[in-house]
Order: C-alpha cells, then sequence, then structure tokens
C-alpha cells in the first residue's frame, strides 16, 4: 500500500522555544518496498514515524495510507491508531510482560475478535515463519532479545497489515546479534511483499535493507534514492558525508564533458561525475570514496586522476589499512589492501576512475 | 486519561491537606493555651515545656534510646547482609524471611512478647534461668534504656536490612577483588574497602532507625514506661493522656522538636540514597562475586542467623499464644500445661470494648487501606507519568508524611479534629491513618507505573485495541501487582495502628492496638495475648485475601484469551 505525505507540519515547544520536528514533509512511500527514513537523531523521522502510526498528531499537512486519508488538518480528520490497520516493531521492542508469547502475538487478533481456532493457526504460522515455534506457552520476558525482537515481529505480522513500520529495531541488540538479524529481517521482508518503513540513524543498516532510502536533517527530507544512488552519486554534501565515509575536496568548475567535467582543486585537475550539471565557473566540491582509490609505489603513466603524495600515517584494522595520503596541504583517507607492501613515509600515487567520483554543489 | 492539569491540582489539595493541615495545626496548636482557645497566641506552653526539669533527661534517653536501636539494628544487619551476598551459608532463603515477616508482627505485640519473657518479677525466660542456674535475682531486666534498645534494634533489623543488602548486591566486586589482588587479607578488605564504600547505605539505614525509634511508642510505652524511663513520644503521651489535666499545647510545643529533628533526619537520608549521594561503584556488569568459604564458621554462623529469626518471628507468636491459654504467667511446666484454657480467648470475646475495637480496627483496614489505594494509584499516575512542575510538588508532598512520628502527627491532627464533627470517630482515624501512610501506598504502585513503558500502550492500540481495552488488557494488568502490595502495606499497618491511635482515639472509637496497650497498662496479660493472637490472625488473612484477589485478577486475564 502506497503512503502519501503532503506538507506535514509538526512543532515542539521546549522551553518557550519552538522546534519544528517536521518542516512541511512531502513524501511518497511506494507500495510493496524497504522504505528507510535516516538522519541523525533528533532528525524528525521517528516523530515523522509516529504520526504515520497516529500516536502522533502533526500541526499540518495530510497524511494518506492506501486511498484512506488517515490524517487532514485541514478536513479535520483524524483516524486513531486502532483503526489504521498497521502493524509496528519499537525499539523497546514493547512485549507485554504478563503475558505468554502465544498472547503476545495473539493480541492484534484477539481485538478483531477473531474465532479462537483461527487465532490460534494464525499464530502458530507467523511464530513458525520467524522460527520461534514451540515458543508458544513461554513468559515474554524469559526471551533473548533477538527472541522478543522476532515476537515484536510476529506480534505486528499476524493481523496482516498493508504496511509495518519499524522504529530502529536493531538498535538494542549487540553488533554480532544486529547483523544476523538485518539479514533475517531483509529476508523475512522480501518473502513479504509488504510496504515497510523502517527508521534509523544507522547508515550500514540503511545501506542493506533498503529499496529506497530518505535523508532527513533538521525535520526535512534532504535527498530520497536508491541506496546505490546515494551511495556513489549524491547529490547532496550532507548526504554524501553520511551515508559512507568521504574525502570532500574543494575546487572550481573548469568545463563539462558529457557527463563528467573537469574540476580544478588544491591537489590538480579532477576529472568526475557531474550529473546536477554545475556550470563552468562555479565553486564545487568533489566526493570520492576511500575505498575507490587505487595504490601504486612506482608511477602508473599518464592517465586521468593520477596524484602523487605521501603517506603520512597506516594503521591496520584487519580486513584493510587505514592509510592517510598527503598531497600538498591536502590529507586524503584511503584504503589500502591488507597484503600491500608498504610503510608510513612512502611515496604513494593514487589514482581513482571518473565514474568513482562525483560533483557536488557548496 | 484524564484533564491533567486539573487532575494534578486537585490532588495537590488532597495530599496537601492531609499532610500540611497537621503540622500547621500542631504548629498553632503549640502557641495555643489548650484545646478550647486554639488560635490565641502565647510563648507559655514552650517555656512551660522546655524548662520542665525531667525534660533534660527525657532527652537524654531518647538519644541513647534512638542511636542504640540504629547500633543494634545496623550491626545486625550489615551482618546478616554480608552473609547472605558473600558467603556460602547454606539455607539462603531465611534472609528473606528475616527481612519480611517480622513486618507481620505488630511492634506492640512484639515488644509485650519481650516483656512476658524477661521483666523482673515474673518474666518466663527470667524465672527459667533463675531456676536453672540458682540466681536469686532477675537474669536481665527487660525495663531498662538497655532492654528497650535490644527490642526497638530487633524491631527495626528488616527495614535496616532491606537498605544495606541491596547496596551490598550491587557493590562492584573488582573493587575488593583489586584489594586483594594488592595483597590485603579478607579483613582488611572487608575494613578498608567494602564497609568504606557502603558508608552511605549504612548510614542511610542507621539514620532511618534513629527516626522510626524516635518515632516509636510501642516498645517505649510497654517496655519503659514501667521501668519510668521515659523518651520523647512517653513524655508527649504523658502530657496528654493525664486525664482532666491533659495539656495539648505543651504536648505540640514538645512535639514540634521531634517533628522538626525527625524532618531532618529524613531530609539527611533522602540525600545519601539520592544519585549524588552514592559513591561510583554501583555496576550493571553482572559479575557474581566469588563467595567466601565459612569452612569451620559455617555452622556458628548459620546458628546465629537460625536464633535471629527464631526471636523475630517464631518466639513472640509463641510466647503469646502461650501466655493467652494461662490464668497467670509462669514457666512451662506440667502444672502450667494441665491449667491450660481458653478462658482468656472466651473473655475477650465477650467484652465489650475488645470486639468493638477489633470492628473498628477491620473496617479502618480495609475501608482505609482500600481508600488510600485509589488515592496513591491518582497520585502514582501524576508523579510518574504526568512529569510536570506541579506533579514534582505532589511528590514532595506525598512523601513528607514519611518523616512524621505518628504520636506528634497525631496531636496535630487533635487541633483538627476538635474543631469538627469528625472529633472521636473512626473517621478521625481514617483521615490521619490515610496521611501518616500514604507513602506506603505511593511507593509500590508508582513503581508499577514506571514498570509500564509508554510503547507497551502505544503497541496496543497500534495492534487495534481501543483506549478502554488497552487499559483493560495492558494497563490494569501490570498494575495489580503493585496495588495488591501497596494495599497489603496500608492493611496490615492500619490494623496494628498505635502511635497516631492512642492520641486520636476515643470512647466509641478504640482500636485494636489501643485496647492492647490498655491490656498491658492494667498488666491483663491473658487477655492481651489472646486479644494479640486475634489480631494477627486478623492481618494475616487481609493479606491472605487480597492476595488471592491479586492472583486471581491476573489469572482472569490468562482464561481471557
Amino acid at each position: 500500500m502506497e503512503i502519501r505525505i503532503k506538507g506535514l507540519i509538526r512543532n515542539y515547544y521546549s522551553e518557550g522555544k519552538q522546534i519544528k520536528a517536521l518542516d512541511k514533509v512531502d513524501l511518497t512511500i511506494p507500495a510493496n518496498e524497504i522504505f528507510t527514513l535516516l538522519g541523525p537523531s533528533g532528525c524528525g523521522k521517528t516523530t515523522l514515524l509516529r504520526c504515520v502510526v497516529g500516536l502522533e498528531n502533526p500541526d499540518g499537512g495530510e497524511i494518506m495510507i492506501g486511498d484512506q486519508l488517515v490524517w487532514s488538518s485541514e478536513k479535520k480528520i483524524f483516524v486513531p491508531p486502532e483503526k489504521r490497520g498497521l502493524g509496528m516493531v519499537f525499539q523497546t521492542y514493547a512485549i507485554w510482560p504478563h503475558m505468554t508469547v502465544f498472547d503476545n502475538v495473539a493480541y492484534p487478533l484477539q481485538t478483531r475478535k477473531l474465532p479462537k481456532e483461527q487465532i490460534r493457526s494464525k499464530v502458530r504460522k507467523v511464530l513458525g515463519f520467524v522460527q520461534l515455534d514451540g515458543f508458544e506457552g513461554r513468559p515474554a520476558t524469559k526471551l533473548s532479545g533477538g527472541q522478543q525482537q522476532r515476537v515484536a515481529l510476529a506480534r505486528a505480522l499476524v493481523a496482516e497489515p498493508k504496511v509495518i513500520l519499524f522504529d530502529e529495531p536493531l538498535s538494542n541488540l549487540d553488533a554480532k546479534l544486529r547483523e544476523d538479524t538485518r539479514k533475517e529481517l531483509r529476508r523475512f521482508l522480501s518473502e513479504l511483499k509488504i510496504t515497510a518503513v523502517y527508521v534509523t540513524h544507522d547508515r550500514i543498516e540503511a545501506l542493506a535493507l533498503s529499496d529506497h532510502i530518505a535523508v532527513m536533517r533538521a525535520g526535512r527530507i534532504v535527498e530520497i534514492g536508491s541506496p546505490k544512488k546515494i551511495y556513489f552519486n549524491s547529490d547532496h554534501r550532507f548526504v554524501a558525508d553520511f551515508i559512507g565515509r568521504a574525502n570532500l575536496i574543494k575546487g572550481k568548475v573548469i568545463r563539462e564533458e558529457g557527463n563528467h567535467a573537469v574540476f580544478d582543486s588544491a591537489i590538480g585537475q579532477i576529472v568526475g561525475l557531474n550529473s546536477q550539471k554545475i556550470a563552468p565557473g562555479q565553486e564545487a566540491m568533489l566526493c570520492i570514496r576511500p575505498e575507490f582509490m587505487k595504490l601504486a609505489t612506482t608511477e602508473v603513466g599518464e592517465g586521468k586522476n593520477v596524484f602523487c603524495g605521501k603517506l603520512e600515517t597506516l594503521v591496520f584494522i584487519g580486513e584493510a589499512y587505514e592509510g592517510e595520503v598527503r598531497i600538498g596541504d591536502t590529507l586524503l583517507t584511503t584504503t589500502i589492501e591488507p597484503t600491500e607492501d608498504i610503510t608510513e613515509g612512502d611515496e604513494i600515487y593514487i589514482s581513482f576512475d571518473p565514474d568513482h567520483c562525483f560533483l557536488l554543489p557548496v | 486519561m484524564f484533564k491533567k492539569p486539573s487532575l494534578t491540582f486537585s490532588l495537590i489539595l488532597i495530599v496537601g491537606f492531609l499532610t500540611v493541615c497537621p503540622v500547621l495545626m500542631l504548629l498553632f496548636g503549640s502557641f495555643s493555651e489548650g484545646l478550647t482557645s486554639f488560635g490565641s497566641f502565647t510563648l507559655d506552653k514552650y517555656i512551660e515545656g522546655y524548662t520542665d526539669p525531667i525534660l533534660r533527661e527525657v532527652l537524654l534517653n531518647t538519644i541513647i534510646f534512638t542511636v542504640g536501636s540504629a547500633l543494634v539494628a545496623t550491626t545486625l544487619a550489615l551482618f546478616l547482609a554480608y552473609v547472605n551476598t558473600r558467603t556460602n551459608l547454606p539455607f539462603k532463603f531465611l534472609f528473606s524471611i528475616i527481612s519480611i515477616i517480622p513486618m507481620m508482627i505488630p511492634h506492640i505485640l512484639f515488644s509485650v512478647s519481650w516483656v512476658l519473657l524477661l521483666n523482673p518479677s515474673n518474666g518466663i525466660l527470667n524465672r527459667f534461668l533463675m531456676q536453672m542456674f540458682g540466681l536469686d535475682g532477675a537474669f536481665f531486666n527487660i525495663y531498662t534504656l538497655p532492654g528497650m534498645i535490644l527490642v526497638e534494634g530487633l524491631l527495626d533489623l528488616p527495614i535496616a536490612y532491606l537498605i544495606i543488602a541491596p547496596a551490598m548486591r550491587a557493590f562492584d566486586v573488582t573493587l575488593e577483588e583489586s584489594s586483594k589482588v594488592c595483597g590485603a587479607s579478607v579483613l582488611r578488605t572487608l575494613f578498608r574497602v567494602t564497609l568504606p564504600v557502603l558508608r552511605p547505605a549504612i548510614l542511610a539505614a542507621a539514620i532511618l532507625v534513629v527516626v522510626r525509634s524516635l518515632a516509636s511508642f510501642a516498645v517505649p510505652s510497654v517496655v519503659g514506661m514501667p521501668g519510668r524511663i521515659y523518651v520523647l513520644s512517653t513524655y508527649i503521651y504523658r502530657s496528654i493522656s493525664s486525664g482532666f489535666a491533659a495539656d495539648f499545647g505543651k504536648a505540640a510545643a514538645i512535639g514540634m522538636s521531634a517533628l522538626v529533628a525527625s524532618i531532618a533526619l529524613i531530609y539527611v537520608y533522602r540525600y545519601l540514597t539520592s544519585e549524588r549521594g552514592k559513591f561510583v561503584t554501583v555496576s550493571s556488569r553482572g559479575f557474581k562475586p566469588t563467595l567466601l568459604d565459612l569452612k569451620q564458621y559455617k555452622f556458628p554462623v548459620f546458628l546465629i542467623v537460625g536464633l535471629l529469626c527464631f526471636v523475630l518471628i517464631v518466639l513472640p507468636v509463641l510466647v503469646l499464644f502461650y501466655t493467652s491459654m494461662l490464668p497467670y504467667s509462669m514457666v512451662p511446666s506440667a502444672r502450667a500445661f494441665a491449667m491450660m484454657s481458653w478462658n482468656n480467648w472466651i473473655d475477650v470475646l465477650k467484652d465489650p470494648i475488645s470486639l468493638l475495637s477489633i470492628r473498628n480496627s477491620l473496617t479502618l483496614g480495609v475501608v482505609g487501606a482500600t481508600l488510600g489505594v485509589v488515592l496513591s494509584i491518582f497520585v502514582s499516575y501524576v508523579i510518574v507519568k504526568v512529569r510536570s512542575k506541579a506533579s514534582g510538588i505532589l511528590e514532595s508532598l506525598s512523601f513528607l508524611s514519611f518523616s512524621f512520628p505518628g504520636i506528634v502527627i497525631g496531636v496535630g491532627f487533635m487541633w483538627f479534629f476538635v474543631q469538627t464533627p469528625l472529633y472521636g470517630t473512626i473517621w478521625a482515624l481514617l483521615i490521619g491513618y490515610i496521611a501518616t501512610y500514604l507513602p506506603y501506598g505511593v511507593r509500590p504502585i508508582s513503581s508499577a507505573f514506571v514498570q509500564i513503558h509508554d510503547h507497551l500502550e502505544e503497541s496496543s492500540r497500534i495492534c487495534g485495541a481501543s483506549t478502554f481495552y488497552t487499559m483493560r488488557r495492558i494497563v490494569i494488568p501490570l498494575l495489580v501487582p503493585g496495588i495488591v502490595s501497596g494495599w497489603i502495606l496500608m492493611a496490615t499497618m492500619f490494623v496494628r495502628e498505635l502511635s497516631l491511635s492512642v492520641v486520636l482515639s476515643r470512647p466509641g472509637s478504640e482500636v485494636l492496638a489501643v485496647q492492647i496497650l490498655h491490656f498491658a497498662e492494667d498488666g491483663l496479660w491473658g487477655k492481651l495475648s489472646a486479644l494479640g493472637i486475634m489480631m494477627i490472625f486478623l492481618s494475616s488473612t487481609l493479606v491472605v485475601a487480597a492476595t488471592l484477589i491479586g492472583k486471581k485478577l491476573t489469572r482472569m486475564e490468562v482464561v481471557d484469551t
């Protein structure tokens, strides 16, 4: 089911000051996709999610879920959360401690007054789906964090909602478990054909899970795109920096070359993607990610985007080296193969493909 | 759920009336000539009260009594807490018994049982030891300051234990381990690391015991007064109970200093138990301490713990029951058992005033606890879920009475009720009880509210449940355990209440503890014991009934699905 949000406003008041948690947000979340709201804490992503669910009332705008208008400030329409037919997984899981696993999962069906036999078979089916067969009679508090998380997921899914919402569901798990659960969640959701809205501040989670990502900052949506688009060729400096490690180099566009542009910077001329068509003469910023830099200890011949510098620091982190290369006054971060035989202080040549770096407006 | 600002406001009014009114009345009363001339400003009562030559001795007694009780209770609690958390002593369940069960035995009965055992003329234990060892005089005279300190210290042991044991459990063991790594012995580590780090908790426990023994009336009246040893609470009692010459102005003037001392001590206590007062030692990491192997000391240590259990729980009930069956006090013997009968029980059940006191106490327990719990639910809701500036005021107000010495606040209430038609009725007692024991309801219920994270309600709404359905299936079931323990605490407190009742109770509004005190003053130990056992039975019945109803309410939840 598609979700359409128009001009959504939500203000908070703290010590007499107005804080715009949502500042006229327009957003369409396509049906049957995993859609992620990503941003630093306080950017408004959770507020947006809570408005969609109905736990918070916006100060202006409209929300449509499918063809049902669930909120409209103008038309004074408010559909309460229990009538929106959604599923949600909370950061705290919100598992009811006084109930068994069965009762927790059966709850949404009981509120819909389904016959007991049907409730039992549906609960059994969904518990099987999240791999909790045989846990029905267990008190909900006697479960591990990961298991509680799956109970929360089963409860959100059992009534077969058209939309399921996640509010940072993995942030209470430890690092290793989080990685496993992320993969599992990806598998569950891709099997389900369901619209999923996922809120997180973790960029890796967002990249790994989503079909589309909306990056938010200060109550606004900055950019929407597929994970690859946002990673490889973002339109916005904040997004480029937030979604992954990035070297940002200042300079000026000299001329356009098809999709690319030649860019003049402190380290020399660089050719990079110019999908936003920044005109020659304009100030711009070039973004190159550390893992796209190639290194050589001897000169690799004439080519585009080849620079010579000095390896200033080199840190071994297991899967790779992290190096810092100084070219004049500019310090670039690179990722180096762990098997490479180099040491700090070496003279080094770095090069990168014009398709792997991109220009951003300042 | 409610219109919040007006709810908070009306609660502040109600709780404010309950807790601030008696204090103000006490203050104004202390500047008045007597109950009939309220509001006339005079310093006479202060001058009269504080120049009384006996007062010096009373104050000295009070200090020795409170500090001594604190020493006894804290030392024993520290020992028990250490043995429980740090050693491999078997039968650890004894510790949870020690910390809970004694609270079910009313203080006045506990004091009476020790008088029956150790009074100088015919104390059972004294007589027994005299016969055994051919002593001329009593082995131990309970009617002395050491006797009072012993009984009060034992009575306050559970509360001291409940403060010290959790601190001991939360203690970061690596601090001890690093001391051992540095080469210190077990004892050296205990005195140089463990005890100093736990100092805030130990001090907090000691201060609380001082406050409670300052407020204590049962021990000073039953154990102290026969030996003419007066402390502040009995001194106040004497000035209001002497028939026609009852002097409430003087009682209020003296009571003011007890109240001020008590409030100041509670302030220190709250500072010590707040986050600021604590050392940064409580770690959330789940390290299990390595248990100290007691080896050959295992049996002696176990004997001490077992003896404490026996002395705190079994002995008082046993002594009372034994005495209730006999016409007069005697050492257990074949003759004594031959003379046993139910006569005392029958006498009590025929005595109209005893019956009235049973009825009154039962009414006060059930109705009072129910009203008190309802008020506590609203107060806790505002304190935990509304969290505004006004709810902060409400929180302070509702915990104010925690520091009230019962007899002093009773005098304050007296000044108020005299001017209302409630004077001399059990409704005056009801209002006084709820005001004084409100924290006992608010504490468990507000921690139940804390447990209900907003997400638990919100996820219910998203699952399709209405507000009402959410209340029924999520909020109420999660609150029930807190409500039940709040009700039990209040009901048992009300059934046994003595220090407030001794001031407010009048002919017609007698309650159990006051009737028992009268029996003690008249030396009617057999009747007293029979009524006492009935009192214990009554409050145990209330506890069991409340627990069963609570279980049923939670079980309904499961059956329902």
